[in-house]
């Protein structure tokens, strides 16, 4: 057992680039849990790593704590990939049973797990109204991913996450495509992937391959960072090419821009809105520009930047549903302060995981009043901006 | 937990509690608590005045003793003579009066006297150590009393034929009645705790031979100090106040002249004077200072003037003048006040050719007091002060000998009662830490203590209730003086308590949480626990550490059993610091701590110039916090868990990981899984199953979390079926609003997956309709296996 785990470290050192490390720390004095916690700093877990006895590493507390925002990665000289080299113990440590804290009593992970049953029969797209044109088949295809669940799911919190997806057809439509969704589309799978349980995520990503076959779609649009990077970078990874572009709908609509017909403001007063980069969409997809195109295209908003932004962005404070606790209340209303600090009246983000994570953060009743920004995703934004056709 | 409204309206004003959720929840209500009460920080022992006064107010006054005796065992005794700071710390003193705390605790000792008592059931030992404390006085009782309730075998020598020490032998009765002193031995007695009177100690190593594992030694201060002035040795007519209180106080004859002085201005010199007055002398007290720098109580002081007793302050003896072996006066010299002394008090510098001569049969030294060590063997080891005091460590109160302390004034020189309780508190609590094997120092203190900032005005000036009193003439006896309240004078006085910081901590609207939960199991079965009981707290070890035990019932044999008391315990990864659990907690267990504060330093952000790790990570008190949980104060009632908006708390028996493996081998085996409410179980035998169906007890039906509907289906169930509680008999806070939200998610979300939400059913039911509660869960089954077929 512990060769086999040792090999398998060896594995991951060598795939991440961890044998690079010259321990500057420069790592962790970015990383925004160390900041908050002392016990967790990545230069000292790659130490050990490098150093140290494994069995101890995979007990290691910064092992679930890890945002895997990559923002060390973009600080690292030297190239090592401490989010993956994470994502990958995770796995590994997940073999011998160790598990994170999952939020919300692990809810998020059972539904995920639920969803690799081959039988299943979902009522996933009830909410598809008449104006919202789609097909069985065609060259577009809509990912909507977990948006039902989170809708069933976050009922307290004033969400409306399905509004994300119906801004989205809606913004499709405009450019008049009528995508196809899947009815027995499944979760993408991240959060299983980055919790360690990839069994489980192989078992996702298959059906979502076969679904996805069947549809004879070209393209994959999706309005979701996660499913939009998991999709085209770890599918191929760890399942098989899906042959089949994946683009995320800021991208789409930054290159058809010229398409987009914007509503005239109704007064002179210029919007001011911020907008925070996902991690997915970011630092690991390199996705900064297009988004900001997007919104400075719409008439009447001008785009006021939080004091760290693109590559330097903060992360939303939680990831894969795992330990949301009160580092990631820490990170989150920092953020948010950030934002507001900014004078804008809006905060934009395009992953509905900021929005879910920003909005909980928000509904702590002794949140900062700085913090209290209104959140918007960037579909909705732009679907709200859309001129009314014919 | 849920309060009702008639409830509130007759114990409390409304301002101390309010609606929380007006809109969500108008029948639930929030105890509101702002800071502790003056009176309690100025108490050594955290007595919880504004509690008993609050309870006295609303007539309640069995409860309000109860308050009482949970810090303090000799209420009677500190209800006459207890010295009493929480008065000189009331917040009325900048109103009008402080309240008459004191006298009010005397009336409820007195109410209970006059009322009689059922006897107490004697502690059953459930320690193994034998613990032996010398001395009967207030530290001896106290730390007898504590040790005895956490199960210890306890043996209290006494070197005198009585009881009580210093409160026996030193305190007259005309203050302090023998018949209370008495009584509340009594009552400790009744516990189990062996007091031998007439039993002088001769050496300690003897008895740790005998046994006894630990030794707490509170022989207090007996032994008077000499004045040091030529002729004192010289002449018959000097009687040390000890002795002197002593022999009166044992009824033993006492011969003192028709004129007498006492000297000195402690407590101890007002009561030989006052005694002496009582036995027919003219008696002078001839004090060194002015009256300001008297450091007897000035209650005492002016009780005595009354009485008859004339002081000459400013005044030293300086030489006893004798004749035919007799004392027959006492040369002394006026002194006037120079600069303040290493007390604080000013000194008394003599006048140049002021003398005096004071006639004089009987003097009666009362400057100060030792312990009496003359008892310990010469090579007793122990470090011993220059005062003839033990030396101890001051937070453990532990001596340079293991398994021996040794407290109260003894260790301090003359103190007061309280402080002598507050020394015997300290010294079980030690001894306790000591045999179980645990470090000495631990916070030992449960409060800070803090600068009292919030006064509330009340809505009239009214001046406290005097004490009704012994008119003058007929005070030539030893009956006591002070006669205490009436029923309506004591509520009339306890209404002017301004309840500092608002909630009164009377615990009225937790009736049910007076106890501390605790489940029991079988030693080695770990497939759960087997009861839920509630266990008196006091019997009951405050460290949170399981206790074997024996459990018999019906026609089963002692069987043995494991009874840990349920805590809540909190999973810091999900705690958020919101404070709810701060803000509903009766027993301020759960601590919201500070931890670190998001603090950007320069190389926050991404430059290829500056390295290195951050360096400043200040811990702030603003920052956002996160919850711990005191187990010393956790009464194992759940009401933080059933409130924690992010499942971070939980209790343990009812841990999340315990109930998703019994309902995973439910929901495989029978296909339904049945999560129960604790509240709404019906709790007989035949209902640990239903139709051998598994009842899964959890804390509160606002616990089954969404995911434990989730996995029962992940897991194979056809059907999940939760009990709660009627409306409006949750136990906790929202508990049916919130059992309902996560039935709904769960349903949401089953019904996104393609499985037919009405398979799960919330129910709500009384734990008094075990027949209703099979015919409901009786009736959901059926359906389900209509369903699958």
């Amino acid at each position: 057992m512990a060769t086999e785990i040792k090999e398998a470290l060896q594995d991951i050192i060598k795939r991440t680039k961890a044998y690079n490390c010259i321990e500057c720390g420069k790592c962790s004095s970015v990383c925004p849990i160390s900041l908050l916690n002392e016990a967790c700093l990545p230069r000292i877990t790659v130490n050990k790593a490098l150093f140290g006895a494994p069995e101890v590493l995979l007990k290691n507390e910064l092992l679930w704590s890890c945002l895997s925002c990559s923002l060390c990665y973009e600080r690292c000289e030297f190239d090592v990939k401490f989010h993956e080299f994470i994502r990958d113990l995770r796995i590994e440590a997940y073999k011998i049973g160790q598990q994170g804290i999952y939020a919300h009593n692990g809810a998020m992970q059972s539904v995920m797990k639920m969803m690799t049953s081959p039988n299943l029969k979902q009522n996933r797209l009830t909410w598809l109204s008449k104006d919202l044109k789609t097909h069985d088949k065609g060259e577009f295809l809509y990912f909507v991913g977990c948006l039902p669940y989170f809708d069933a799911f976050f009922t307290d919190l004033e969400l409306d996450t399905l509004n994300i997806a119906k801004s989205t057809i809606k913004i499709l439509n405009h450019l008049g495509i009528e995508p196809v969704l899947m009815p027995d589309e499944r979760c993408c799978g991240h959060d299983l992937l980055w919790t360690g349980d990839v069994e489980n995520f192989k078992k996702l990503a298959q059906h979502n391959i076969e679904a996805i076959k069947r549809t004879e779609a070209k393209k994959i649009i999706t309005s979701c960072p996660e499913g939009y990077y998991t999709l085209k970078e770890e599918y191929p990874k760890y399942v098989g090419k899906l042959g089949i572009e994946v683009i995320h709908i800021s991208q789409l609509l930054s290159e058809k821009l010229s398409e987009l017909e914007f509503q005239k403001p109704i007064t002179d007063n210029r919007k001011l809105i911020t907008y925070q980069d996902p991690c997915r969409l970011g630092r690991f997809s390199e996705i900064y520009e297009e988004p900001r195109k997007v919104i400075t295209a719409i008439d009447g908003i001008e785009l006021r930047e939080m004091e760290r932004n693109r590559k330097s962005a903060i992360c939303c404070g939680t990831c894969g549903w795992m330990g949301c606790g009160t580092y990631s209340k820490q990170i989150q209303i920092a953020r948010l302060k950030e934002a507001e600090n900014t004078g804008a009246d809006l905060l934009i983000t395009s992953c509905p995981k900021c929005m879910i994570h920003f909005k909980c953060a928000q509904s702590d009743k002794d949140v900062d009043k700085k913090a209290k920004i209104n959140i918007q995703d960037l579909t909705t934004l732009v679907a709200n901006s859309l001129k009314e056709r014919r | 937990m849920a309060i009702s409204i008639d409830n509130i309206q007759k114990t409390l004003d409304t301002k101390d509690i309010y609606l929380k959720f007006p809109e969500i929840a108008p029948t639930t209500y929030t105890v509101r608590k702002i800071q502790l009460s003056p009176c309690k920080v100025g108490c050594p022992i955290d007595t919880d005045v504004k509690a008993y006064l609050g309870l006295i107010a609303v007539g309640k006054f069995e409860k309000a003793l109860e308050v009482v005796k949970s810090d303090n065992p000799l209420p009677g005794i500190c209800g006459r003579i207890c010295v009493h700071p929480c008065e000189t710390e009331c917040n009325r003193n900048e109103i009008d009066q402080s309240l008459a705390i004191c006298s009010l605790k005397r009336f409820l000792a007195d109410y209970e006297l006059k009322k009689g008592r059922a006897k107490h059931k004697p502690i059953k030992s459930i320690k193994k150590e034998k613990i032996a404390i010398i001395g009967s006085g207030p530290a001896g009782l106290t730390a007898a009393n504590d040790l005895i309730r956490l199960g210890y075998k306890v043996t209290v020598f006494e070197e005198l034929p009585v009881a009580g020490g210093m409160l026996y032998t030193g305190i007259p009765e005309y203050r302090l009645p023998r018949n209370i002193i008495k009584t509340e031995i009594k009552a400790i007695k009744e516990l189990g705790v062996k007091i031998k009177t007439n039993a002088k100690i001769k050496s300690l190593n003897k008895l740790q031979k005998q046994g006894y594992n630990a030794i707490f030694l509170a022989i207090g201060a007996h032994k008077g100090l000499k004045l040091g002035i030529p002729g004192e040795d010289e002449f018959e007519g000097f009687l040390d106040c000890i002795t002197f209180l002593r022999a009166v106080n044992l009824k033993k004859k006492v011969k003192i002249g028709k004129k007498v002085i006492v000297i000195g201005g402690g407590n101890a010199a007002i009561d030989s004077a006052r005694t002496a007055l009582r036995l027919g002398s003219d008696v002078h007290i001839v004090y060194r200072r002015s009256r300001k720098e008297m450091p007897a109580n000035e209650w005492e002081i002016e009780e005595a003037e009354k009485e008859g007793v004339k002081i000459h302050y400013l005044a030293s003896p300086i030489k006893i003048l004798g004749e035919k072996g007799k004392v027959v006066a006492v040369e002394c010299i006026k002194n006037k006040l120079g600069p303040p002394d290493a007390s604080g008090r000013r000194r008394p510098v003599p006048i140049k050719r002021s003398g005096f001569k004071i006639e004089v049969n009987t003097i009666i030294p009362a400057i100060s007091q030792q312990p009496d060590i003359s008892f310990l063997p010469k090579d007793h080891g122990l470090e011993i002060s220059k005062w003839n005091s033990f030396v101890v460590d001051e937070e453990t109160l532990a001596t340079n000998i293991p398994g021996i302390f040794a407290g109260g004034d003894c260790v301090t020189g003359p103190k007061t009662v309280i402080e002598a309780i507050a020394a015997g508190h300290n010294a079980a609590k030690s001894i306790d830490r000591c045999l179980q094997g645990k470090p000495l120092k631990e916070k030992t203190k449960l409060y800070e203590r803090v600068e009292y900032e919030i006064v509330i005005e009340p809505k009239e000036r009214k001046e406290r209730i005097p004490m009704r009193e012994l008119s003058l003439n007929r005070r030539k006896n030893f009956k006591e003086v002070e006669l205490g309240l009436t029923k309506k004078m004591a509520i009339e006085e306890a209404e002017r308590c301004l309840r500092c910081g608002l909630c009164a901590e009377c615990s009225e609207c937790t009736p049910d949480c007076d106890k501390r939960l605790v489940a029991l199991s079988i030693p080695g079965d770990t497939s759960g626990m087997l009861l839920r009981v509630p266990i008196d707290h006091s019997k009951f070890p405050l460290n949170g550490s399981p206790l074997q035990g024996k459990l018999s019932w019906a026609d089963v044999k002692e069987v043995p059993v494991i009874m840990e008391p349920i805590t809540a315990k909190v999973i810091s990864d999900l705690c958020r610091g919101c404070g709810d659990c701060e803000e509903v907690c009766e027993y301020s267990a759960p601590k919201l701590q500070a931890c670190g504060e998001l603090n950007r330093t320069t190389c926050g952000e991404i430059s290829r110039t500056t390295c290195g790790e951050p360096t400043s990570r200040t811990k702030q008190e603003n920052g956002v916090k996160i919850c711990s949980i005191e187990e010393s104060l956790c009464k194992g009632c759940g009401v933080c868990a059933s409130i924690c908006p992010s499942g971070a708390i939980t209790m343990n028996y009812f841990s999340d990981t315990m109930i998703n493996s019994l309902s995973m081998k439910s929901a495989a085996e029978t296909k339904i899984v049945a999560f129960v409410c604790n509240w709404a179980y019906p709790m007989t035998q035949d209902f640990e199953t239903f139709n051998s169906i598994p009842l899964i007890r959890v804390m509160c039906s606002g616990r089954i979390t969404p995911d434990f509907i989730l996995k029962a289906f992940m897991h194979g169930a056809d059907g999940v079926v939760g009990i709660g509680c009627s409306e409006g008999k949750c136990h906790y806070i929202n508990g049916n609003e919130t059992a309902e939200k996560n039935f709904e998610k769960a349903r949401n979300i089953l019904y996104t997956l393609g499985i037919e939400p009405n398979r799960v059913k919330l129910e709500r039911l009384s734990p008094d309709e075990p027949e209703k509660f099979k015919e409901v869960i009786g009736f959901f089954i059926k359906n389900i296996k209509k369903k699958v077929k």
